[in-house]
């Protein structure tokens, strides 16, 4: 391959060098910090031991149980919390821009009802019910979602357009409801009365289940979707004037938007088979990042990714800590943050003239 | 042949909006269309640069058939500016323009000072420069225009496709566009909506009910009998005493 003129290209190794340096700093302190704070917290010092002995058999001397409370439970709990963060928040960029909408979200959009829809009828089918299987019951149901809402916006006559905004966000309230009643009739029809229990726990958005086997499934999965993602910054930023306009640029529309809805799903179906549906994350923290960085995509997405990490991080941790001795589910956090910035977003884009 | 076409056609759920229209433009040559509202002025453009697939006939860039080109080396052979594109985004007057670049990046070829010098030339030759930092929000009409026009530019194609580049625009900014447009060492297709302004291309096409009726040297296409035929008006010929140039002055058919 030849390699254009070196110098931007050094430049930009080096820039990528040094924002992910920074990144990954931030992302490993707000980790360290989800690991710490708790009902019971735990002292940074035995945090390090522990990763110590566990990576490099330090062989620190410590309390067995304040051991694996770390590496079993508030460890994997705090990386799977950063990793749908950053997948959820990735995936409401790539849908806000490729729809021209401020209020795209997995969650508003059904995605995340679909996705349910697909894991529970794994589990309840008993098709296999590893993780990888439910995961793509789940992928299969997010994107069975997204077609339906998109035909139906279409149909509705919205189809992908600035007009189009109430238009998809109605189709996506209708697709949930489906998804989601689909989903209800599957446990009550076919669940045992342990499995319904498991599942109704774990639809409601919930890390208390998250362990190393859930670790090894989403941080690939966050990390390839952003990187993804990243790769096709510009072709995102070229959708600013709509799809025509990023035809005329060069892009290869059908093909970047069938690469980005699917890595959308992908994340998107990844984090529902671990967590449950979480909403408002990809609606909040895109309009968040874009406050702090700008519209364009190469700052975007990584400022994105991030904060989503952070943000889910953070909203576990007050899950855990508000009411004292009980966790609630973490839905209800995000949605207390995120239904407050989605009637902002709301009443900030009404018509200007 | 920069550009042709041959034997262009594309319907709408059933309804032919465009059909048989056949046309070639030679390199640097500035080519108007003209045709009533709603004759398949855009639809043409849109076929022209490939955002429309033709369902009949092809485009030809320089000879190589524009379906089998990528949209990416086609983007750097022709940049389109549309009559309306509209964005909710919060960018700059550089954003938008330094999105004419992006025919030319990839991540392995990252923005560098060359493009900075292009999106700086691209912004000063429509007058934007002193707008630059601006939001896309609080300019008018005239000036997204002119920024439309400064992205297509920084995308340096070699064929230039307007649709209705002046609208929008004060009679200034549109003198000055058209004047632009007819400097540029670029081949250009231009959907003009004044007549006058028309005659100052190298050609003419003229579209109705999706066909291309004419096509020639504007004094010739701008007869009396076309105007009234395609048009719906009488129309009288002036001579401007200024520079002997002839002016067309418009009458509703009684
Ligand atoms: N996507 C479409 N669907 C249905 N009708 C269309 C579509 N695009 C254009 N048309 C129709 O085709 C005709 C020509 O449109 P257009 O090319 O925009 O004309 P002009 O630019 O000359 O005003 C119009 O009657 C318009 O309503
Ligand atoms: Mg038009």
């Amino acid at each position: 391959m030849i390699l254009p003129p070196g110098r931007p290209l050094a430049r930009l190794l080096g820039r990528i060098v040094l924002h992910g340096a920074w990144i990954a700093l931030a992302l490993a302190a707000a980790i360290l910090a989800g690991v710490c704070i708790g009902e019971t917290a735990i002292p940074v010092g035995t945090v390090w031991r522990t990763l110590a002995n566990k990576l490099f058999d330090a062989g620190h001397a410590l309390d067995r149980i304040d051991q694996g409370i770390v590496w079993n439970y508030r460890l994997t709990r705090a990386i799977v919390a950063a990793c749908c963060g950053a997948g959820l928040a990735v995936s409401g960029v790539i849908l806000q821009s490729l729809l021209r909408n401020a209020l795209a979200d997995p969650y508003l959009l059904g995605i995340s009802a679909g996705a349910s829809t697909g894991a529970v009828l794994v589990t309840v089918a008993g098709v296999g019910a590893g993780a990888v299987s439910l995961s793509l019951g789940a992928f299969g149901g997010a994107l069975a979602a997204f077609l339906l809402v998109a035909l139906l916006a279409r149909a509705s006559g919205g189809g992908v357009g600035p007009r189009a905004a109430g238009q998809i966000v109605l189709a996506g309230i209708a697709g949930s409801q489906l998804f989601n009643a689909l989903t209800a009739f599957m446990i009550t029809r076919s669940a045992s009365a342990e499995q319904a229990r498991g599942i109704m726990f774990w639809l409601l958005g919930n890390l208390s289940g998250a362990r190393w086997d859930n670790v090894g499934m989403a941080v690939p999965v966050a990390v390839a979707v952003t990187s993804v993602c990243l790769w096709h910054a510009r072709a995102l930023d070229a959708f600013t004037f709509g799809t025509d306009s990023a035809t005329a640029l060069g892009v290869p529309v059908r093909r970047v938007q069938a690469l980005l809805i699917g890595c959308a799903s992908l994340a998107t179906a990844v984090m529902v088979s671990i967590v449950g549906s979480i909403g408002f994350v990809g609606l909040v923290v895109p309009h968040a990042a874009r406050f702090i960085v700008g519209v364009r995509h190469v700052r975007l997405i990584p400022a994105a990714a991030l904060m989503g990490a952070m943000f889910l991080i953070a909203a576990d941790v007050l899950s855990r800590i508000v009411v004292k001795g009980q966790v609630l589910p973490i839905g209800v956090i995000t949605a207390l943050v995120g239904a407050p910035v989605f009637a902002l977003i709301l009443v900030r884009r009404r018509p200007a003239r | 042949m920069m550009l042709a076409a041959h034997d262009l056609g594309w319907s709408a759920r059933g309804a032919p909006i465009l059909r048989g229209v056949s046309l070639e433009v030679p390199e640097g040559e500035t080519l108007g269309l003209i045709g009533p509202n709603g004759s398949g002025k855009s639809t043409l453009m849109r076929l022209l640069c490939g955002v429309l697939k033709p369902e009949a006939g092809e485009v030809r860039l320089a000879g190589e058939p524009l379906a089998r080109m990528s949209r990416r080396r086609a983007a750097q052979w022709l940049a389109m500016v549309e009559q309306q594109a509209e964005t909710a985004d919060r960018i700059t007057v550089r954003d938008a323009v330094e999105l004419g670049r992006t025919p030319w990046l990839s991540p392995l070829r990252p923005w560098s000072a060359e493009d900075d010098a292009i999106v700086a030339e691209a912004l000063a030759v429509v007058e934007m420069s002193g707008l630059a930092a601006r939001d896309w929000a609080t300019l008018s009409g005239g000036e997204r225009q002119r920024a439309h026009i400064a992205r297509a530019l920084a995308q340096r194609p070699r064929i230039l496709l307007l649709d209705e580049p002046t609208n929008h625009l004060d009679i200034h900014h549109q003198l000055s566009i058209l004047q632009l447009v007819a400097t540029l060492p670029v081949t250009t297709v231009v959907a003009l909506h004044d007549l006058n302004q028309a005659m100052s291309c190298d050609r003419l096409g003229v579209l109705q009910h999706g066909r291309l009726v004419a096509l020639g040297k504007p004094q010739e296409v701008l007869s009396p009998a076309l105007l009234r035929d395609v048009f719906g008006v009488r129309a009288s010929f002036l001579t401007d005493p200024a520079d002997g140039a002839r002016i067309i002055r418009f009458h509703a058919v009684s």
